[in-house]
């Protein structure tokens, strides 16, 4: 799965991307996180608020850190 | 009409296991008496500690501004952190792209009153600043809507309103809110009637014609999620501005104990021409948490400074700051960012000169 973490970086973004990276290696497996911090893709991606998280080109939620338990969950999904 | 049960039930996802009843809210009951039983033992308790425990005298400089100091940091904590769990559970029903929605295609007018409304409660943080400001014309909402917005989301501040509302009455509280839609409103309109499109970065008008891509459906959380939210709410709220809060109540202990009344009568009082100026002037490069500056308030105004100028102080440190300025600046060009600057800095001063006039 490709999961991308979108902040500009402030510190909310920063937890995100922390508990996104614990989920992905409680999940196991090979998955790629990547953080976009650049505002014309965030913009071409249709983020309104950060930190947001999307899993393979879909965005999941935003404006929210999710707990690891939480995205562990939806990566399940 | 006779309603179907199952239609008026399409409320309701399908019904989720039973939580034990304590995470569901059942810890308040505990809480909330704990809460005020700590919140009623504060006065006592500050001045024991003051008079008593440190031996300070009483009516002193220096033992009053201790006992402000001792009072307030409870106080000011424990009302923080009722004020912000209420506020992030009431925002769970409210989020930006629901906002954005209502506001689409609105017309000037309407759309600025109701934009202005909206920013006070929807849940914004100036780091969403950007992406928020291209989603919302993107979607339609014009550039004058999307300005009041703006001023209105970062100036009315949710927890400084229900922290003055505890703190200072609900006159203050109301006159903070009024204020500041108002200029949020005015601004927007303003601002709309520039036409001020050309002034956004070239790579913002570019993005504006690309069609939108998919977007994330919202999930709605259960009463125990929006309390958990609350919860998380004040573990990161409370847990980064406390230091903010610190310092707001030593300049405010400082203010009570140490800066004579007539000191501030002269240079915040209404008979001082210049007072407003001076407090947008001041006010806006000093970026505090919002909730920093009410001990501050609350210091002034007890020391005899004119609410108008006070208002004024504290909407240019909360409305209009430095590190947001920074940050629209990727968006907008020097022009745009001037005039943005400019309408809500004169509607600022132009609103503290009307209530050391009429109060």
């Amino acid at each position: 799965m490709l999961i991308e973490v979108f902040g500009p970086g402030c510190a909310k973004c920063e937890t995100l991307l922390k508990h996104t990276k614990h989920a992905v290696e409680q999940l196991g497996g090979d998955h790629t996180v990547i953080k976009i911090s650049d505002y014309p893709a965030m913009a071409a991606r249709g983020v309104l608020s950060t930190p947001a998280l999307a899993v393979d080109g879909q965005l999941k939620f935003q404006g929210k850190v999710a707990s690891s338990a939480e995205i562990l969950e939806l990566l399940k999904a | 009409m006779a309603a179907d049960p199952a239609v008026t039930c399409a409320c309701g996802a399908p019904p989720a296991p039973r939580e034990p009843f304590l995470r569901r809210g059942g810890w308040l009951l505990p809480a909330l008496p704990l809460w005020v039983l700590l919140y009623a033992a504060a006065p006592a308790a500050s001045k024991w500690t003051a008079f008593r425990l440190l031996g300070l005298t009483p009516g002193s400089r220096l033992g009053e501004a201790v006992a402000f100091f001792l009072y307030d940091v409870p106080k000011v904590l424990l009302l923080l952190t009722l004020i912000v769990f209420i506020v992030t559970f009431l925002q769970t029903f409210v989020s930006p792209l629901k906002v954005r929605d209502a506001l689409a295609r609105r017309n000037q007018g309407l759309g600025n009153a109701l934009a202005s409304l909206l920013g006070i409660v929807t849940p914004f943080c100036s780091c969403s600043a950007v992406p928020l400001f291209i989603g919302f014309l993107r979607a339609g909402v014009p550039l004058g809507v999307t300005f009041s917005f703006l001023v209105a989301a970062p100036m009315v501040n949710e927890v400084a309103l229900g922290m003055l509302f505890a703190m200072a009455g609900w006159k203050v509280a109301l006159l903070y809110a009024a204020t500041g839609v108002s200029i949020a409103f005015t601004a927007g309109l303003v601002l709309g009637r520039l036409r001020m499109e050309r002034h956004l970065e070239g790579w913002v008008q570019d993005a504006l014609k690309a069609p939108a891509l998919g977007e994330g459906g919202e999930e709605r959380p259960t009463l125990t999620g929006r309390l958990d939210q609350g919860v998380q709410g004040v573990r990161d709220i409370v847990g980064k501005v406390w230091p903010f809060i610190l310092a707001g109540i030593l300049v405010g202990a400082f203010i009570h104990g140490f800066v004579p009344e007539s000191l501030m009568a002269g240079m915040l009082g209404r008979n001082a021409w210049y007072s407003v100026p001076l407090a947008v002037l001041v006010g806006i490069p000093l970026y505090s948490n919002a909730a920093g500056v009410i001990p501050i308030v609350e210091a002034l105004l007890g020391k005899g400074a004119a609410l108008g100028s006070t208002l004024a102080f504290m909407m240019a440190v909360i409305g209009l700051s430095l590190p947001e300025t920074i940050i629209l600046r990727k968006v907008m060009r020097p022009p745009l960012i001037a005039a943005f600057v400019g309408v809500v800095g004169a509607g600022i001063i132009l609103v503290g000169y009307l209530f050391n006039a009429i109060l």
